[in-house]
């Protein structure tokens, strides 16, 4: 049995572990940049490049809604010079425990480190009217979260990164900026591409499982019919798909896009009664091999939209 | 082996089987079959309309049946009119920070701190009733029942309204406070601390909190498990292990989570310290590790001893106390909310010197108690969970005479739906079986508890 007279040793533990605070990795050279999501994360490596080591929370193929708080997340925000984030209470049910658990102080709330590049974004889509409340779901209650969809949201995002790395790294400030400057031409060129592909089909109504491509489509012209869930994080009943179902055949409409994190059960069963096709796509960098950064991201994504819509009668 | 442990036993793996048998394609969390029998009813039903506008705006639900079309549509244009407007006037007249302006009101909501109520109805079936050999509420023993009894008599009854706030202070604190009632009458401050991160890697947390000693003494009872607290926790450190103090929390830089927590406690706890000296504290180490075995996988051992002087009289009234808990967390990441299993671990024991006879100078026997509890927690579809638990308590005690009736064996069995974060169903079958009768007459008995869960305001906070 442990005796109470053990208080040196207890003492010992106590010096022990306070001085174990002092081991401290050296401080790299290098930024540590810690996204929420794998999008922030290839937007800053694109502002960082060598100069940053960039790191992302949730992986490409993981629902940004929903993430554990794993202790190792707080080991890897505990070691950031900065943090990036979605905001729009997209990260509200696990960031907040992050950030308290890492014992971090330059990343906290109103700190040089933390960053919520909803700041950065012009227009924030589906900002909610009237009174908001949870009977209505897993509503985002300041409006659609998922706005690096949008390439032109990619650019804004990339200058706000620039601009704060410049802040915490001064020495390296025009590297940072000319790296955004770069990033900014690279998508300029594509967009225009992007957008002859896809203008073609602005008639075309297209069924998602969630509301995850509001930029994309706005950006694009292309066009909800509706949603396979009833609201954001509500599973479809079926009276709901029924209707839907009802509408796609009057509207002929063919396509229900199914992001990679949801189930396609739903899609599947709606796709079976309309002849549609389901088309599970990645909604985040690394979401599969092939989106390997921001701009093959949404390279694939045009593909991808541009072969399916092709397709229709 | 009883009766009652292989009917137990029968329906346990029964409900194992019945749960992972049905084809388990995707992440069926209805019976698809029937979801499609009611979709083509409705279909049936459904007349395509000829309004030319019929996308989903806004998520409000489409129109299907053609008799009401035509009320519908005025009813939705004049929705639409109103939606306008209401835009309209956001952007002109910025509704948005005139609404919680302070300046002429003085009433500013935007400061206000998250505020979550948690309620928790309970409604119990219990095998013996509620005769005074039942264990009914017994002031004098209150403290060594809580872990069998009051939550597990037949009845109906809010087994606890928690009230949390927290809000940053200022630059530099964060508070926190909780409010609890137990069984309508009494309200205890079961927590009211603030934390502070002073430098890289540190935490300091002040106040009243519940300690960081094991990983089931942690929890609120909105956050157990199971709706009970097994007996091996209750029956070692008491209900609840809150105590004021002070701890530091330092993570420790190693490639792994590695946490530390020191802790200088009043020593209240009237299960294991409560001296009779003011000035005797009670002190407290946890160490808690994380590992991330893959992507979906992690694996967490924690060790805490604490220790302080007892209510016993003369010298001889030191306690120590002691745990070890293991938890071992899959979930696949692209699966997050489908699909997750949970296998923890824990034992916790208490040695209580118990002071000096008057008479002969003699040191009294020590009261030792320890206890080992062990469950599984499988989420197997997106709203369902399906848990089982073992639980002991009477290891340590063997060797004091006439205490050897205590030992208690409990079996636990529990299915729930939690519709959303924000409430959740609870159903759970207890089997007891203790060694002897001791005073209460009877040697096992068999419970059932019905719980419903809910939370109203902030979101709360997910557990790791
Ligand atoms: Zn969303």
């Amino acid at each position: 049995m442990i005796s109470y007279k053990n208080f040196s040793f207890f003492k010992t533990v106590f010096l022990l572990g306070i001085l174990s605070l002092y081991f401290v990795p050296p401080t790299w050279a290098k930024l540590n940049v810690v996204g929420t999501t794998e999008n922030l994360a290839a937007l800053a490596k694109e502002v960082g490049q060598n100069l940053a080591v960039v790191k992302s929370i949730a992986r490409g193929y993981q629902d940004p809604h929903h993430v554990d708080p794993k202790p190792s997340y707080m080991v890897m925000v505990n070691r950031a010079d900065l943090l990036l984030y979605h905001g729009l209470d997209l990260e509200s049910a696990w960031l907040p425990q992050l950030i308290e658990g890492s014992r971090n102080r330059q990343i906290r709330f109103g700190q040089i480190g933390h960053l919520d590049l909803s700041q950065s974004v012009d227009q924030i889509l589906e900002i909610p009217f009237g009174v908001v409340d949870r009977s209505m779901g897993d509503v985002h209650p300041f409006g659609n979260p998922h706005y690096t969809m949008d390439p032109l949201n990619g650019i804004r995002i990339a200058h706000s990164i620039a601009e704060r790395m410049s802040i915490l790294d001064p020495e390296n400030e025009s590297l940072y900026k000319s790296n955004a400057g770069a990033f900014e031409t690279k998508v300029n060129t594509k967009l225009k591409q992007w957008e002859n592909r896809l203008r073609k089909f602005s008639d075309k109504k297209i069924v998602t499982y969630h509301r995850n491509w509001s930029y994309f489509f706005a950006r694009f012209g292309l066009q909800y019919l509706g949603n396979v869930e009833i609201r954001p994080g509500i599973l479809p009943s079926p009276r709901h798909l029924a209707d839907l179902a009802v509408e796609m055949k009057r509207q002929h409409s063919n396509l229900i896009i199914n992001t990679n994190y949801f189930p396609t059960k739903w899609s599947d069963l709606l796709a079976q009664k309309t002849n549609a096709r389901v088309v599970v796509l990645p909604a985040m960098v690394n979401g599969i091999p092939e989106a390997r950064d921001y701009i093959s991201f949404i390279e694939y994504l045009v593909n991808r939209y541009e072969q399916e819509l092709s397709k229709s009668p | 082996m009883k009766p009652y442990l292989i009917l137990f036993f029968i329906i346990f793996s029964l409900s194992f089987g019945g749960v992972a048998s049905p084809q388990v394609k995707g992440n069926p969390d209805v019976d698809m079959d029937e979801f499609e029998r009611l979709m083509d009813q409705q279909m049936k039903q459904s007349k395509p309309s000829n309004s030319p506008e019929k996308t989903n705006r806004n998520n409000r639900p489409f129109r299907v049946n053609g008799k009401t079309s035509n009320k519908m549509d005025k009813v939705e244009q004049r929705l639409d009119k109103l939606e306008n407007l209401n835009r309209q006037r956001a952007t002109t007249f910025g509704t948005r920070s005139n609404a919680l302006s302070t300046t002429a009101t003085g009433i500013n909501r935007l400061f206000n701190p998250a505020i979550s109520f948690n309620t928790l109805g309970l409604a119990t079936y219990r095998s013996k009733g509620n005769g005074p050999e039942g264990g009914e509420h017994d002031d004098e023993h209150e403290d060594q029942h809580v872990h069998g009894f009051g939550e597990h008599e037949t009845g109906f009854r809010i087994q606890e309204l928690e009230l949390n706030a927290q809000a940053y202070i200022d630059n530099y604190l964060r508070g926190s406070i909780t409010l609890a009632m137990h069984d309508v009458e009494d309200i205890e401050m079961e927590e009211a601390f603030v934390d502070f991160v002073p430098f890289l890697n540190l935490n300091i947390r002040a106040g009243k909190y519940f300690v960081p000693f094991g990983k089931h003494a942690q929890l609120h009872t909105h956050q157990f498990p199971f709706i009970d607290a097994p007996q091996a926790v209750g029956g070692v450190v008491g209900a609840e292990f809150n105590e004021v103090g002070i701890g530091i929390n330092p993570i420790i830089p190693l490639p792994w989570f590695s946490e530390i927590s020191f802790n200088i406690l009043n020593g209240d706890n009237e299960t294991l310290f409560d001296s009779q000296h003011d000035d005797d504290f009670a002190y407290l180490i946890h160490s808690k590790n994380l590992w991330d075995l893959n992507e979906n996988t992690t694996l967490e051992l924690g060790g805490s001893y604490a220790f302080g002087e007892n209510g016993s009289s003369g010298a001889n009234n030191h306690t120590d106390v002691v745990g070890a808990n293991m938890t071992i967390i899959y979930r696949p990441l692209n699966r997050t909310r489908f699909r997750s299993l949970i296998w923890q671990a824990e034992y916790l024991g208490a040695f209580k010197e118990t002071g000096i006879e008057k008479e002969t100078g003699d040191h009294n026997p020590d009261e030792n108690i320890g206890g080992v509890y062990t469950f599984l927690q499988y989420q197997f579809l997106q709203r369902w969970w399906i848990q089982g638990r073992y639980d002991f308590l009477g290891l340590h005690n063997d060797d004091v005479p006439g205490e050897a009736g205590e030992d208690t064996h409990q079996w636990s069995a529990l299915l729930a739906f939690a519709n959303s974060e924000f409430q959740s169903l609870r159903l759970q079958y207890n089997y007891l079986d203790y060694d002897g009768f001791g005073d209460r007459g009877f040697d096992h008995e068999h419970q059932l508890l019905l719980q419903l869960n809910f939370t109203m305001g902030a979101h709360p906070a997910h557990l790791y």
